[in-house]
Order: structure tokens, then sequence, then C-alpha cells
């Protein structure tokens, strides 16, 4: 994969990008293919990198569903910073979600590099979790037992069994260095996040997002729970490493603000698109 | 990686799953201080039951008889062919042994095995438990002039006591002859003399008795345990009955008053008409009891010994016999009509296995003796019958095997009075119920373990609840389910291997000083832990066996791992985005 993740191209023939997404013995194989030509004129942009169909999802059990998300189709451009914007309840953070499996839609489809995602087997989303995606919260979501630099080490450590992890340690951890130097940590190396401020802990998540050299960046709310100062230097640290890494980012936001910054702004109203 | 990692740091920061494996570690110590102290016990114990009864043996009713024991012996050899190490022949009955303690007679019933001097050592532990250190290096049914143990009998065993017993004795007996001669011969004055005589004699034989304290030899004040005068202990008066011969030449002294102090002259009647077809008495053929005992004896310890308290707490043992002493034993012979027969024995040494069972019952007799006793010689042939022959095995024959072959040989249906069984066969009540109560006791510990089990399965849930922010981070980092499950079985498995571990270490380390610590014990609470009077134990016997530590340990670890299985299954089975909205 490092062949993929460190720099992007900016137009890659899909149909070679999807090959080279998932390694062979995870590859979905025969299914998959079929529904690869099901999507193609579904297609608008050839540089998307991420495109949603139709995506429904609710919330509750029986009677008492409450509908989220209400047929979402979007495109998300390679290379590109997309912000999400929407009032709270409009089903924001559940598409993230949904976009970085961390949950199945109840219908629709969701394509990474033209693959469909969002019914692979639990075992390919966590491969694409740990290394296609990096994820950033709102709560910043660090692990408290570990130091800084062991939480950003944490996507290394569960892609690596045991003696794989022991013998790229060294590499690792010159990244995991150099990441937090980038985000300005390199003082904090061996802190624990409750010694850190929210900024601090918050840039800390940045850098474990990029650990595993992502090729793209799902953020949700990165500075909702941040002052407007501290989330200054949040955006500026992220607007700096996506030039830096030539990431494609995916920001969900209710700051009108922060979300002009960004090359593309989705509305998200009541479970759709708005524009 | 993160699972060793998360791991350590959740085993680093949560002292309460540590305190819940105290409990693994207190039963792992329980388990191994309980286990090592029954297998001491058992393995002692089955040490001496498998040496006294020997591996397999061929054995009929006591009053029954098993007929021509060589050619027996002969077939076994055969049968076994080299599985077998030695037999020997072994004549077994009850009876009834009396000696003389304090002028009274002591009777007690006993278990009178007559053995074979040469096989019988080889085929059970029999010489090294005898308390004379010359029987134990050669066996013989001599008294000793010396070698018996100092500390017990303080010297007082052995030839030399014999013949101070005996002196003692004879001195006594002349005394009382010299005064009943005194007593009569002035009786004779009294009744011959003259009615004005009368108060002249009477007077006359005052005088002689106030005498008479004079005229006997002053008795040593250093020998010891001799009965008060006038109760003569045992040995002449006590041959009342001649069961052999030499005590029916001796026999005489007592209703001689006029024979010498040592009661060896016979006197032949000069009117017997037979006296010249008889054989010439010579006097060093007659029964000297300063020179010769009677048939040895090898009686039990527990027979003889008693323990006395005495006042400042001390404990004492006492005898009632020593070897040197002479007892009489009463059995029957067999046959169509049994009679019974008195035999008087010398006891030579005692036989001391730490078993009361056999120490206070068991009796040794040399066999052809106890054969001729009880009439099992045959008098066409002069071949003697036992009732038990006893084998030993080589090392690792497989005794059932043997057994089972023995059947074969000397099947029930033509020989339904012999009873063929392995030494685990004869002490299976006792075997199984201390198997039983081991497995009970292990059961019971492994409960306590169980216990810490449960107590580790509520502190891990409780954990694993709080954990759930940091279960759904990793599983949104791309951890697995199953990643996130061995995190907390690892945990599971790291309480329980830390628990059994320093488990191992204290009752390994409690077994070892275990005699130290019951001193200890001891000495704080004034008692005995283990009574040696009651156990037969100097120190407490311990056993350590690997295999049963390593089991303890496996299962204690398997029980910690189990206890984690539920809470590792719950934290698998969250779901990501409902455990990173967990607050």
């Amino acid at each position: 994969m490092s062949d993929v993740a460190p720099t992007h191209p900016l137009r890659i023939d899909p149909e070679s990008k999807g090959d080279n997404l998932i390694p062979k013995e995870l590859h979905p194989g025969q299914g998959s293919s079929k529904k690869k030509r099901d999507a193609a004129p579904l297609r608008i942009v050839d540089t998307s990198v991420m495109s949603v169909n139709g995506l429904f999802k609710s919330y509750g059990k029986g009677a008492v569903q409450v509908p989220v998300l209400k047929g979402v189709d979007l495109e998300i451009a390679e290379g590109g910073f997309t912000a999400i914007i929407g009032q709270s309840g409009s089903g924001k953070s559940t598409l993230l979600h949904l976009l970085g499996t961390l949950d199945a839609p109840d219908s629709g489809e969701i394509y990474f590099r033209d693959q469909r995602i969002d019914n692979l087997p639990a075992r390919q989303q966590e491969y694409l979790r740990n290394r296609e995606f990096g994820l950033i919260f709102q709560f910043y979501h660090l692990l408290p037992e570990l130091t800084t630099l062991e939480n950003v080490l944490v996507p290394r450590m569960v892609q690596d069994g045991f003696f794989r992890y022991l013998k790229n340690k060294r590499s690792y951890r010159k990244r995991a260095i150099e990441l937090l130097e980038m985000v300005g940590l390199s003082h904090r190396l061996t802190h624990k996040p409750s010694q850190l401020s929210g900024g601090e802990m918050q840039r800390t998540a940045i850098a474990r997002s990029l650990i595993s050299d992502p090729s793209i960046l799902l953020a949700d709310e990165p500075t909702g729970n941040l002052d407007s100062e501290n989330g200054a230097e949040v955006m500026e640290t992220l607007t700096a490493l996506r030039k830096h890494e030539n990431l494609t980012v995916v920001m969900v936001t209710h700051d009108r603000q922060l979300a002009s910054q960004a090359d593309r702004v989705i509305h998200l109203v009541n479970g759709v698109v708005a524009s | 990686m993160y699972k060793l990692l998360l791991s350590w740091r959740y085993l680093k920061t949560r002292f309460i799953a540590l305190a819940s494996i105290v409990s693994v570690t207190l039963g792992v110590a329980t388990l191994i201080v309980v286990n090592s102290v029954m297998a001491g016990f058992v393995d002692q114990m089955k040490n001496r039951l498998h040496g006294i009864l020997s591996d397999v043996e061929i054995s009929t009713q006591m009053f029954s008889e098993i007929p021509h024991p060589e050619r027996h012996v002969e077939i076994i050899k055969q049968t076994l062919g080299d599985q077998i190490q030695e037999a020997t022949c072994v004549v077994r009955t009850p009876a009834l042994l009396s000696f003389d303690v304090r002028g009274r007679q002591w009777t007690q019933q006993i278990m009178l095995l007559g053995i074979d001097d040469e096989t019988f050592g080889k085929v059970t532990d029999f010489e090294p438990y005898l308390t004379n250190e010359i029987k134990r290096q050669s066996f013989s049914f001599d008294l000793e002039e010396e070698g018996y143990d100092q500390e017990k009998f303080k010297g007082d065993a052995g030839w030399k006591y014999r013949r101070t017993r005996i002196e003692i004795q004879q001195r006594i007996e002349a005394n009382n002859r010299e005064y009943q001669s005194l007593y009569d011969n002035a009786a004779n004055a009294f009744y011959d003399s003259e009615p004005s005589h009368v108060e002249q004699a009477t007077h006359q034989t005052v005088n002689t008795q106030e005498g008479q304290g004079t005229r006997f030899a002053p008795l040593p004040a250093t020998l010891p345990d001799i009965p008060p005068v006038g109760q003569p202990a045992n040995d002449e008066t006590a041959v009342k009955t001649p069961a052999s011969t030499t005590a029916g030449i001796q026999a005489p002294t007592k209703t001689e008053p006029q024979g010498t102090a040592n009661g060896a002259v016979h006197r032949i009647s000069p009117f017997d008409p037979h006296a010249k077809f008889r054989p010439e008495i010579r006097s060093e053929d007659l029964f000297d009891p300063m020179k010769d005992h009677r048939t040895g004896i090898i009686l039990g310890l527990a027979i003889s010994e008693r323990k006395a308290e005495l006042p400042s707490g001390e404990l004492e043992n006492v005898y009632l016999i020593r070897p040197g002493d002479d007892a009489n034993i009463m059995l029957t012979t067999i046959g169509e009509s049994p009679k019974p027969v008195i035999e008087n024995c010398t006891v030579v040494d005692f036989y001391s296995s730490n078993m009361h069972e056999y120490d206070s019952s068991f009796a040794f007799l040399p066999l052809s003796e106890l054969q001729q006793l009880r009439g099992m010689i045959d008098p066409m042939t002069g071949q003697g019958s036992v009732s038990t022959i006893q084998i030993k095995l080589k090392e690792g024959a497989d005794l059932n095997a043997v057994r089972d072959q023995l059947i074969a040989q000397f099947p029930p249906n033509y020989f339904p009075d012999y009873d063929i069984r392995t030494w685990q066969d004869t002490q299976r009540p006792l075997l199984s119920a201390v198997q039983m109560e081991l497995t009970i006791l292990n059961i019971l510990l492994f409960l306590i373990i169980a216990v810490a089990g449960f107590g580790i399965l509520a502190t891990f849930y409780m954990i694993v609840v709080e954990k759930t922010k940091d279960i759904g981070i990793l599983k949104a980092l791309g951890a697995p389910s199953r990643g996130v499950m061995s995190i907390f079985l690892a945990y599971g498995m790291s309480l329980g291997t830390v628990g059994t571990g320093v488990g191992i270490v204290i009752g390994l380390l409690f077994v070892k000083y275990i005699n130290e610590i019951a001193d200890a014990v001891a000495v704080l609470t004034g008692q005995e832990v283990f009574d040696p009077t009651i156990y037969y134990f100097s120190e407490i016997p311990t056993v350590v066996n690997p295999v049963t530590i390593f089991w303890v340990a496996v299962g204690a670890i398997a029980i910690a791992v189990l206890a984690s299985v539920l809470p590792a299954l719950r934290a698998a089975r969250l779901h990501p985005v409902e455990a990173l909205r967990y607050e």
C-alpha cells in the first residue's frame, strides 16, 4: 500500500486503483466487480474518491424509528476539502460514520475508489478504517492509559502483529514523532492525555489519524469542543497538513465560518443534501 | 501489540483486579499445601502398608492350611517367570499373649506370624523395623547381648538385663525358701515339743524371724525395674505347665524346697527301674535361664510400650515387657479337634513399623516352631503346611496382572479356599477412603478458586463497562473484535498467571518450612499441631508432586481465563458508534 498512500497523482485510472485498494487476500472478488459495473453509469466525476448513492439511515427500533438520512447522494473529490454543514440533528455525524464504515446504512451504497464498501465483510472494513481513513472526533477519543506517542502509534499497533510491529517499530516511531512535530507537540511525547489541553489532544488525534498514511481524512466537528483560538489553531494545522500530505479531507461542522475554508460545502438539511 | 500494551497498562492502573486475584493465590497455595501434606501422609502410609503386606499374597483362612508350600512356591515361580523376586511362607494365627506385670497376668490377643527368617525379610520390610540394630544387620531369633535401643530401654534389655533379673529372682526365691524352712523348723519344733516348751519355742521362732533380715543377701540398690519382694515376676514360677521337655526338667525346682538356687539339678529316683535306659543328663544340657532363653518371639512395640504423661507434661515411654523377659503364648492346633497349646517364649526384640494396627497386634515366631505348635507338620513326610504365601515382585511388575495370572493358575473353582490378593486389595477400604478424602478436599479447594473466578468476572465486567469508549476508539481505528476480546482474555490470563505463580511460590515455601511453621504455631498456641503420640510422625511428611502442581496451575489459570471470557465477549460485541457515544 505504501506506493499508493503518501502522494496521490491527481488522475488515476479508477479500474487499476480499485484493484490496488485492498490486498489480494482481502479482495472481495467476483461479487464486487459485478457491482462495480452496475455502478459505473452513476459516476459523474472521474476524480471522485468517494461517492454516495441514496443513503438511508434511521435509528430506533420497531414503530419508533427516527429517520436520520433520507436519501443522500454526494461525491467527494480526490484531494479536495469538503465540508458537510448542517444543523444539529441533520444527520451529518451519522453520514460521516457511514462514510467511515463505523455503521451500516439501511439502504443505499457507498463507494470508495469505485468499490462498494458499506456491505464489505467486517475484516475488510477494519482494514479500510485502519489504513485508508483517518478519523478525527469532536471529543478527541484518545486512550487515557497511553502516552501521546503511544496514542499516535495505536493504528500501527492494530495493523501489525506483535513481531512485525517490533520489527517496524523504529520507522513507526520516527514517523509518529515527525507527525507530532508537525502538529507542534514534539515536547509532549510522554504525556498522558489527561495532562494535555483540549487543543493538544485534538492535535494528537490528528497526528494519530495520519500515522497510517490514509488517503482520506474524516473529521467530525474537530473544533466543536474547542475555544475559537484553539479551534483556529487546529484548523490551521489541518490545512497545513492537507497541503503537505496532499490529503482528501471531509469535515463535518455546524460552523459556517469554518466551512468557508473548504473547497466545497455540502448543506445537509433534514437528512437530504440541500445544495 | 496494542493488546499486550493495553493489558499491561490496565494491569498497572487497576489495583482492584489485583485484589481479586489474591483469592486465586490463596486457593492455589492451599491446594498445593494440602495436596503435598496429604500425599506425604498417604505415601508414608502406603510405603509401610506395602512393606508389611508384600506385593501379592496367597492366603487361606487362618484355621485352614496350604499343604506342600514348597511345591506351591515352585509353581508360582514357574507361573510368574522373571517377574517374581522372592516368595516366603508364613503361618498366621490369632493367639493369646500373656506375661507377668507386677505379679499379675497381663493377657491380650495378638496376631502370631510364623516367619521363615531367611526369606521373610526379603519379601517384606521386616528387618528395618526391628529395634535392635544387630538384628537389623543379621536377623535371628536369639536374644542379643546388646544393640537394643539405648534411648528406649536405657540399658534394661537383652542378656545383661535377663541375667540380672533372674539372679534377683533366684535370690528372692532362695530367701523365700530359707524363710520357709526356718518357719517349718520352728513349727515342727513347736508341735514336737512338750507343752512346757511351748513358750520357749514361740520365743525362739520370733527371734529367728527378727534376725531374718540380716541373713538374707541384701538386694543391690541399683538393680532396675524389679518387682517388690514377695511378688516374684514371671519366669520360673510362671512355668506351671511344662510345654517342652526343657520346661519339664526344670519344673521340679518349684516343688522341691531343698533344690539349689539355680534349679538345674535333676534327681533320678534310685528306685526307677528304667534308670539305666534313660540318657544321662548332663548339667550343660539343662535349661539354665542365665545362659539360655526360650523360643524367641518378636513383639509389636505397641504391645509393650505405653506413653505416659508425667506431671511435668513430658512424655515418657514405659514398658510392660522388655527384651529378655519371658511370656506365654496360647493358641490352638489346627485339624479336626483343635486343642489349646501353651508355649513359653522369650521376647528377643520389638517390631516397630509405626502402623499402630500392626504394632499393637503382630508377634513373630520362627516358622518351624509355630508349625510344630499348631500341628501343621505332616508326621509322614515331615513337611509343614502354611497359611500364607507372600510374594515380592520385581520392580515394574504389574500387580493386578500378576494377581490375575495367579488366579488363573489356582482357579477359584478348584481352590475355593485360596484368597489371592495384592496389598492394595487388602487395604482397599483404607486406601479408597483416603483417596476419596483427597478428591473431596481438592473439589472443595477448587471451588474456592472458582469463587475467585467469579470475583474476577465481576471485576472485569466493571472494567469493560468503564472502558467502553476505549473499545469504541480501538474499533474505529480498525481493531478487529477478536483483538478487542483478546485484550481482556490476555488481561485475565495475566492476572491468573500472576495469582497462580505467587500461589505456587507461597505454597511451596509453606511446604518446605512446614515443620518450622508447625513448631512456631505450637509455640504460639501452646499446643502441638501434630501430636507424635497419635501420628507417629516426628515431622510432617510432605511429597511435592510436580504433576499436581502443573494441573493446579492449569486449572487456576483456566478459571481466570474463563471468568474473563464473558466480559471479553461483551467488549467484542460492542458497536463502535454506540461505544464512542458512551459517556
